[in-house]
């Protein structure tokens, strides 16, 4: 046969066959990841939201999503917000957990970031950021607390804790919290987030 | 996210050399000669923005829409592998005063990680379609910036004493690092 | 040329013609993935497993191919397995997966493979051309083990998650910011040009 027939017969069998091989593996692997997924968003609501046993999602946009959590009666127990903004060198994705009136932040958890390591990165550690997350009221705005204090006692309810060296990384934890708190604040009085089902 | 922002992120902040490691075998192949340099980084420019472009649409029209997505490895090689032969073909054809200056550098671009890296990367971020044009051309011009000042930097080297293990690939790493290190300082630049 | 001995077709993966080191080649992912040694080493394996069996079947089916076309079927080969591979770590290891981000999809450009195919695999037999692979996967798994091991020990202070270093040592960040891999790459570089020239020097 000649060459130019081959070389299209070649080609296209290559083609076939991987895009064969390629369907067997998307089959098999598929389901896993996506239940990856959801496992990881799963385990982050609980972890903000205690107690939760059912969570729906309430409004989805590309860059934030709200869950209501609910309980084992299907009684909202609270929010979970999931957020991604811009930290100091790349996006940070996090998620933040409120109690059903959107007026105290229960606690915060950094799902994904790429901050400077020992020191922007340390938003991801309980002991120096993270516990000053914990109960916030959020009536309205947070706001930074810096230079660093040692105790949360030395914090007003509605102040989260620096980190020292690192203050932009905080700060940009901060901003993507306070926008997202308005955004969700807007869309429960748009009636958008749903009833108290 | 507004298009200054990408532009400056994707320029100075997640420079494609200095912060994401792509492309590494041109910067350091070709950054000899500050000429040469600004040659492949205008090829390079070019061909990350039609990328771009291109990679977005075989996304979004073809791939997401029928849940072909473990497809984007292989389509996206062939499709870059391909589109740098055209380009070539088309300049040859349109301007041979261009193809004399930018001709040689495509072949080298396509097999190398930096224009993959673009419609991966793009793909990744998920931007819409004007953001990834800008993302393309901002990586490009990020790009085209790095080789250059590399090459600024390899012309004086030429001068210097440096030992013999650390002359060629050697020095030019350690030339890279101490770029990436400055640029490091564009980090929070953002708002 | 005599011909080499498999064991020596196997070695020269290792130190004489590493591809990092000596060839130059797949140096993204050697300074993007190696911030840390389990980083490193996952991608070694991910890269291994490409480059084995792309040269596998190449090697099995280089008669079949017309030459006009054997670029862009080495290709689609690559990136079929590379696919295979990105697919696998995503489902069962989604930590590492996400740690190494994009730079597994971009083996599909990593220059030794594609390299190896048309240097070795296109031209010898399916035997030679896996242990040709092994010797490659060896070297740039040695290579990536080494970089990631110094720039994890002296950036984090530990070794495979492990503190290795006591309270006394503060962490070189740097080590784990773009620069230090440069700069660590660079330097080992020059290390290994240097020992290649005593080695010559001896010997002449």
């Amino acid at each position: 046969m000649n060459l130019y027939a081959k070389m299209i017969i070649v080609l296209t069998l290559v083609g076939l066959i991987s895009g064969g091989c390629l369907s067997v593996v998307d089959l098999l692997t598929r389901e896993r990841i996506e239940l990856n997924r959801q496992k990881e968003i799963e385990e982050a609501i609980g972890k903000v939201v205690p107690g939760t046993k059912n969570y729906t999602a309430a409004v989805e946009e590309k860059d934030f999503t709200v869950y209501k959590a609910k309980d084992e009666q299907e009684n909202l127990i609270g929010y979970a917000i999931y957020a991604k903004g811009t930290g100091f060198q790349d996006i940070i994705t996090l998620m933040f957990g409120t109690d059903p009136d959107l007026n105290l932040i229960n606690s915060l958890t950094i799902l994904e970031q790429k901050e400077t390591p020992g020191l922007g990165a340390k938003i991801t550690n309980r002991e120096e950021f993270l516990r000053f997350w914990e109960d916030r009221e959020c009536g309205q705005k947070l706001t930074l607390r810096k230079p660093a204090v040692e105790t949360k006692e030395e914090l007003s309810p509605s102040e989260v804790n620096t980190i020292t060296g690192a203050t932009i990384s905080s700060q940009k934890v901060l901003d993507i919290v306070n926008l997202s708190l308005e955004q969700v604040k807007s869309l429960k009085n748009e009636g958008k987030l749903g009833g108290e089902e | 996210m507004d298009l200054l922002t990408i532009l400056i992120l994707s320029i100075l902040v997640n420079n494609f050399v200095l912060y994401y490691f792509l492309g590494i075998c041109p910067f350091l192949g070709v950054s000899k000669k500050i000429d040469s340099a600004v040659s492949m980084g205008l090829a390079v420019t070019f061909v990350m923005t039609i990328t771009a472009v291109v990679s977005w649409l075989i996304n979004h029209l073809i791939l997401i829409p029928n849940n072909l997505g473990y497809l984007q490895i292989v389509s996206f090689i062939l499709v870059i592998a391909s589109l740098v032969q055209l380009v070539e073909m088309f300049i040859r054809k349109i301007s041979p005063p261009l193809y004399q200056a930018l001709g040689i550098y495509l072949p080298l671009i396509t097999t190398n990680c930096a224009i993959m890296g673009l419609a991966l990367l793009a793909a990744l971020k998920n931007y819409n379609f004007i953001t990834t044009v800008v993302f393309g051309f901002g990586s490009g011009v990020g790009f085209t910036l790095a080789i250059v000042l590399m090459a600024g930097i390899r012309e004086q080297l030429e001068l210097a004493d440096v030992p013999e293990p650390l002359k060629g690939a050697g020095i030019a790493l350690i030339v890279a690092g101490i770029m990436a290190l400055a640029f490091t300082g564009f980090s929070g630049m953002i708002q | 040329m005599a011909a080499k001995s498999i064991g020596q077709e196997y070695v020269k993966g290792l130190w004489a013609e590493n591809p990092v080191f000596r060839q130059l080649l797949g140096m993204c992912p050697t300074l993007a993935v190696t911030n840390a040694v389990i980083n490193g080493i996952a991608m070694g394996l991910a890269t291994s497993f490409v480059l084995i069996l792309s040269s596998l079947v190449v090697s099995s089916i280089k008669k079949l191919i017309p030459n006009q076309v054997r670029i862009a079927s080495y290709i689609v080969i690559i990136a079929t397995f590379v696919t295979i591979a990105d697919r696998f770590m995503a489902a069962f290891f989604p930590p590492i997966s996400k740690a190494l981000g994009p730079y597994v999809p971009l083996i599909v450009v990593n220059c030794i493979i594609l390299g190896r195919q048309e240097a070795f695999a296109s031209k010898n037999s399916v035997g030679r051309s896996l242990v040709d692979a092994l010797g490659m996967s060896t070297g740039f798994i040695l290579a990536l083990l080494l970089l990631s091991s110094i720039r994890e020990i002296l950036g984090a202070g530990t070794f495979l998650g492990h503190q290795v270093l006591g309270e006394w040592f503060k962490p070189w960040i740097i080590m784990i910011l773009p620069a230090g891999a440069f700069i660590t790459l660079g330097i080992l570089l020059g290390l290994a040009l240097l020992i290649e020239m005593k080695t010559q020097r001896r010997r002449a």
